[in-house]
């Protein structure tokens, strides 16, 4: 089993997740909806899903297109 | 340790475990003296505290159902032991209120929120099939505006007071119900004498099995509408195999207790009129998720801190008055000398769903954040 390591960003609601999906998709990000893991809140239930290299670009897209976030984070997964 | 028990709750079978407890606890508290396929019924309890509060005057629903409390506290003692306690609110507040309103609205023109469609379902309650599909339908109308933009906005961190308003209003209900205080000769605090407010378990089990869903909920996010949102949204099985495994366990445990009668007409506490069981709850599914949580998340959501669910709470009690005081309540199948007299809504109840529905979608248009 290899271990993956992926930055999981979180938001205030699903409605932001969505919102961030479309906009990092338009920019070109490979991207994927989940569920919010329950170890990084209690919170909304949807995150979003990117490879941990693209984490500050990820980060920069969002801020750019004015995409409110909560937290960015990284888990490793065994794939 | 801590992170251990945090692991095994965010796993799949941590949410199993939760819908399973559910499963078997409620069909108990139903052979303990909760009405039947009624074990436990956030709507309906919500509808007996609103009554026993007088908050409408139907005689034969009125109690103030220790599950409720239990729901919030429990959630409360989780969220303080694993430090997750937030107070936070401001997200619309005054939106999410009428959406509690018409949540419950919808969810008693049915006669039961998703707990107790599914347990109905496992009670051998074939209406709840058209209960479900509605709120399946509500529900995948509301990821259509989560998708085009809709958004009540985000909710922010505030005094931690403003946190502990719902947890407190739960002690005191707790507190009416142990001394029942009469404020007036007439007046409340009201028991029913007859019918299914007049049916409990002993108030120290319904508390204490309230406590154990609402810290298990807690701790796994358990709930209904966010299921089904998933799986219409991301393809997610995570949270519906929670609720999955509540409807096998309620079903075996109604199996075991010999509680299940299969069929359509005169169900307990139930109607067989088809269309307004599938537009009652699809009302209710649309308003879960432009609320963000069916009836029993909002509880818990409010038991660790969020001042917005609890307004969505406030809002279903407040509509359970509504409901009965203007007879928008579905009214069950009867049988009458032998005879079945097939209940539903009256003509006020049917165009209350029907300005549910057409709220609801008026709020889903019209509160969008262009990008």
């Amino acid at each position: 089993m290899a271990e993956t390591e992926y930055a999981v960003v979180l938001f205030y609601s699903t409605q932001g997740a969505i919102k961030a999906e479309r906009a990092l998709l338009r920019a070109g990000f490979a991207v994927k909806l989940i569920p919010t893991p329950r170890q990084l809140s209690s919170d909304c239930g949807t995150a979003l899903r990117c490879a941990w290299a693209d984490a500050e670009a990820v980060q920069a897209a969002l801020e750019g297109a004015k995409v409110e976030y909560a937290s960015i984070h990284k888990v490793t997964v065994n794939e | 340790m801590s992170e251990k028990i945090t692991a095994f709750f965010a796993s799949r079978r941590g949410i199993v475990l939760a819908g399973g407890v559910i499963g078997v606890l409620a069909p108990l508290l139903q052979r303990l003296g909760n009405p039947p396929n009624m074990g436990i019924c956030v709507a309906c309890f919500e509808r007996d505290i609103a009554g026993a509060l007088g908050l409408h005057r139907a005689a034969a629903v009125q109690y103030i159902r220790p599950e409720i409390i239990g729901f919030v506290l429990g959630s409360l003692v989780a969220a303080l032991l694993f430090r997750e306690f937030k107070a936070r609110a401001g997200s619309a507040p005054i939106v999410r209120f009428v959406l509690g309103v018409f949540a419950m609205i919808g969810a008693l023109a049915f006669l039961g929120c998703p707990w107790r469609a599914l347990l109905r379902l496992a009670g051998g309650d074939l209406n709840a099939l058209l209960g479900l599909a509605g709120l399946a339908t509500g529900i995948a109308v509301g990821v259509q505006f989560l998708k085009s933009g809709y958004d009540l906005g985000r909710s922010y961190r505030t005094y931690t007071a403003v946190g502990w308003i719902m947890p407190l209003l739960m002690v005191g209900l707790l507190l009416l119900l142990i001394f029942r205080p009469q404020f007036s000769p007439d007046g409340p605090i009201f028991f029913s004498k007859s019918g299914p407010g007049s049916l409990h378990a002993p108030l120290l089990i319904s508390l204490g099995v309230g406590m154990i869903i609402g810290f298990l909920a807690q701790r796994t996010r358990f709930c209904t509408m966010g299921a089904m949102r998933d799986v219409i949204l991301m393809g997610d099985t995570h949270l519906i195999s929670g609720v999955g495994a509540l409807l096998a366990m309620a079903f075996v445990t109604n199996l075991l207790l010999g509680q299940i009668r299969v069929g359509f007409v005169a169900q307990p506490t139930a109607h067989s009129s088809h269309l307004w069981n599938f537009l009652g709850m699809m009302l209710a599914g649309l308003a879960f998720a432009l609320a963000g949580g069916c009836p029993g998340r909002q509880l818990f959501l409010s038991g660790e801190g969020d001042g917005d669910a609890a307004v969505f709470v406030l809002g279903m009690i407040v509509g359970a008055g509504f409901s009965h005081n203007f007879a928008l309540a579905g009214k069950p199948d009867m049988v009458v000398e032998g005879v079945v007299k097939v209940g539903g809504l009256t003509t006020a109840g049917m165009v209350a769903v029907l300005l549910g529905l057409v709220t609801c979608l008026a709020i889903g248009f019209t509160m969008r954040k262009a990008e």
